[in-house]
């Protein structure tokens, strides 16, 4: 068995330490050993390879925060009332929309009022392309039209608000983080 | 008389006596079936564990926090896909050590790091290392190493269960390991040179 230098000694020392290399390779771990007998330096860094999963185990870390468990849980919560209720905003957009269609008489009103729409809106085309005189467009329409413009705009931005309200209560974990 | 009826028609596992007796496989099997109180006691269980974790790994108080936290709520939105005839601790560890890795990559450096690898040691941590030397070389230690390190011997996993946790055979968790004790022990030389 020729002699280990130092740089493959140390390579093996780890598998030394751990039983692996005996088991692995017993001559090797036999020249491990003897090289350490004549290496005061290799014979350190084997007390170092010794030392360290005990030093590993001994490290201290401080304790947990009182607040994890409760922040923890208040993540985990389920999604408190306030937001569920803020589902009713939606309430009156509900009860003008169904206003409404109780005044436009239900189904006939409404296709009433989509042909009604499109003959403006073909007239409007026309005018556009040159082809037709300026349409006589009733008022009532128009103020509908916008009724419905309006509501649509503000049930959008009602939704657009709970969607962010939604996403809000998912965990938030930057906010135990000191100033 | 109908609180003490109803208290004594609880299961024995409903009682916090009870409970503080169960595995943690078990009150994780009980919190998927939507028990708070048992995922609670699973989190004071394992909090500690899991924030020492956390700490060693980032050296970083308010990150451990948060580090500590999500690992927490996506085991618990994790947690119906526990199998509870298999081990619970593997299955945990490699959630938080997954964890572990996507927190590190989504982490914002501050302007004040050098490095965004590069963890803060001792006392600039918020904690005193009662081991400074180890600390130091623990943090120039690759993310992929310091993990099964930290498995091994802080979180005291067993072998086996490191290399589950991290998806590789134990052999080559072994190599790991050896690997990384080396580092360390280079570290640990050079620092004493750099001492003396």
């Amino acid at each position: 068995m020729t002699a280990l230098a130092c740089a493959r000694v140390r390579v093996l020392l780890e598998p030394y330490v751990d039983g692996d290399l005996a088991q692995s390779d017993p001559e090797a771990a036999r020249a491990v050993r003897d090289h350490l007998v004549t290496c005061s330096d290799c014979r350190h860094q084997h007390q170092q390879a010794v030392s360290v999963p005990f030093r590993m185990k001994a490290l201290r870390s401080p304790a947990p925060p009182a607040s994890l468990v409760v922040g923890v849980m208040s993540s985990i919560a389920p999604q408190p009332r306030t937001s569920r209720a803020a589902w009713g905003l939606l309430v009156p957009e509900a009860l003008l929309g169904a206003f409404i269609l109780w005044y436009v008489s239900g189904l006939d009103g409404l296709t009433a009022i989509a042909s009604g729409a499109w003959s403006n809106l073909q007239g409007l085309a026309f005018w556009g392309s040159g082809t037709a005189p300026l349409p006589n467009v009733p008022v009532a329409d128009v103020l509908l039209l916008g009724a419905f413009i309006t509501l649509t705009g503000i049930a959008a931005y009602h939704l657009s608000l709970l969607a962010k309200l939604d996403q809000s209560a998912t965990p938030h974990f930057t906010e135990h983080r000191r100033a | 008389m109908h609180a003490q009826a109803a208290a004594q028609a609880l299961p024995m596992t409903g009682t916090p006596d009870a409970r503080a007796l169960l595995a943690a496989g078990q009150l994780a099997e009980q919190a998927t079936g939507g028990d708070l109180d048992a995922f609670e006691e699973l989190v004071r269980r394992m909090q500690r564990r899991v924030y020492g974790f956390a700490y060693q790994h980032l050296r970083d108080l308010d990150e451990a926090h948060d580090l500590t936290q999500e690992i927490f709520v996506k085991l618990y939105r994790n947690l119906a896909r526990y199998d509870a005839e298999r081990p619970f601790e593997p299955w945990f560890w490699k959630l938080a050590a997954n964890t572990s890795i996507n927190y590190r990559r989504k982490r914002v450096p501050m302007p004040t790091d050098q490095s965004a690898d590069q963890a803060t040691t001792g006392s600039e941590s918020g904690f005193p290392a009662h081991d400074p030397a180890l600390i130091d070389a623990l943090a120039q230690l690759d993310p992929a190493y310091r993990l099964p390190i930290l498995l091994h011997y802080y979180a005291d996993l067993p072998l086996d269960q490191v290399a589950q946790s991290l998806s590789v055979t134990v052999p080559a968790i072994k190599s790991r390991l050896h690997r990384a004790r080396a580092l360390l022990r280079n570290s640990l030389a050079e620092s004493e040179e750099a001492g003396q």
